[in-house]
């Protein structure tokens, strides 16, 4: 683990707004665990919900968790048993990745005075993959824990020259 | 009292329906986008719209443009719910005509206030 080299308080209005989201429209309580800087791999997710953010500041929210996660938390907004989610997934956590990208803007709007545009969510579900990024990028990743499940929000950002 | 909610996210529709019905309103109709919206106002009659600004085909913005334009819609009540937040968003959208605005997340005694308030005018 190294220390990461995104501006601190990037990281901390990521992590607010991510357990707000959870919070209020997911209904589910999130505890941390520790931030940690990596360089591509998240092993074991295989749902990713990715939105893009561009202004002074400009990079990428990304959502990771499991399918039985992205499964819980779908059941979970749409107000129904995890057995009856039916084709819901994919909509679901892309409006989660959009709140928790709209929350995070409108946080750094408030204390920072910037200014962004987000991006409509892109989804994707599957196995055995990984996401690289050819750009020169920070990442830094925070890690929760919602019950058994670990759910990552990870932040990219392009490296100001 | 009967509600029309407007959003191209199938899930935010159903969040938004289950948070009327937590508050005690039980009737209300759905629409994609702008456009479907305005078709479900062609045959229905409506008490109040809540409305996402970024949709496809017809924006929440569009879709009141519209609403204000018209004899028929062009009183009823509007919340727009959405992530844009940003004060020039908020002024934009309140100058076409939207009566309140609901940022995301939100909270159902956030959305009982603001309903509250629209039909208090």
């Amino acid at each position: 683990m190294t220390a990461t080299a995104i501006e601190p308080q990037l990281v901390t209005e990521l992590a607010d707004a991510t357990r707000e989201v959870f919070r209020t429209m997911v209904f589910r309580e999130l505890t941390d665990g520790p931030r940690t800087e990596r360089a591509a791999v998240q092993a074991g997710a295989n749902v990713v919900a990715t939105v893009a953010f561009a202004g002074k500041t400009s990079g990428l929210v990304a959502v990771y968790t499991t399918f039985e996660a992205a499964n819980e938390i779908t059941a979970a907004m749409l107000g129904i048993q995890p057995a009856d989610v039916d084709g819901e997934l994919p909509d679901a956590i892309g409006e989660l990745g959009n709140m928790i990208a709209g929350s995070f803007r409108t946080r750094m709007a408030a204390v920072g005075g910037e200014t962004w545009a987000i991006s409509v969510p892109t989804v994707v579900v599957g196995k055995d993959f990984y996401t690289r990024y050819v750009s020169d990028v920070q990442r830094v990743v925070c890690p929760f824990r919602m019950g058994p499940h670990e759910v990552l929000v990870e932040l990219i950002v392009t490296r100001t020259r | 009292m009967r509600f029309l909610v407007v959003d191209d996210s199938s899930t935010m529709r159903r969040i938004i329906i289950n948070t009327l019905n937590k508050l005690g309103y039980e009737d209300v109709t759905e629409a994609g986008n702008g456009r479907e919206g305005l078709d479900r106002l062609g045959g229905e009659a409506v008490d109040v719209i809540i409305t996402d600004w970024n949709m496809p085909e017809m924006t929440g913005i569009e879709f009141v443009r519209s609403l204000r334009g018209s004899s028929v819609t062009k009183d009823i009540p509007v919340l727009m719910v959405t992530t844009n937040a940003a004060k020039d968003d908020i002024v934009a959208a309140l100058k076409v005509g939207v009566n309140s605005y609901v940022v995301k997340p939100f909270t159902p005694d956030t959305m009982r206030e603001k309903i509250e308030a629209v039909l208090a005018r």
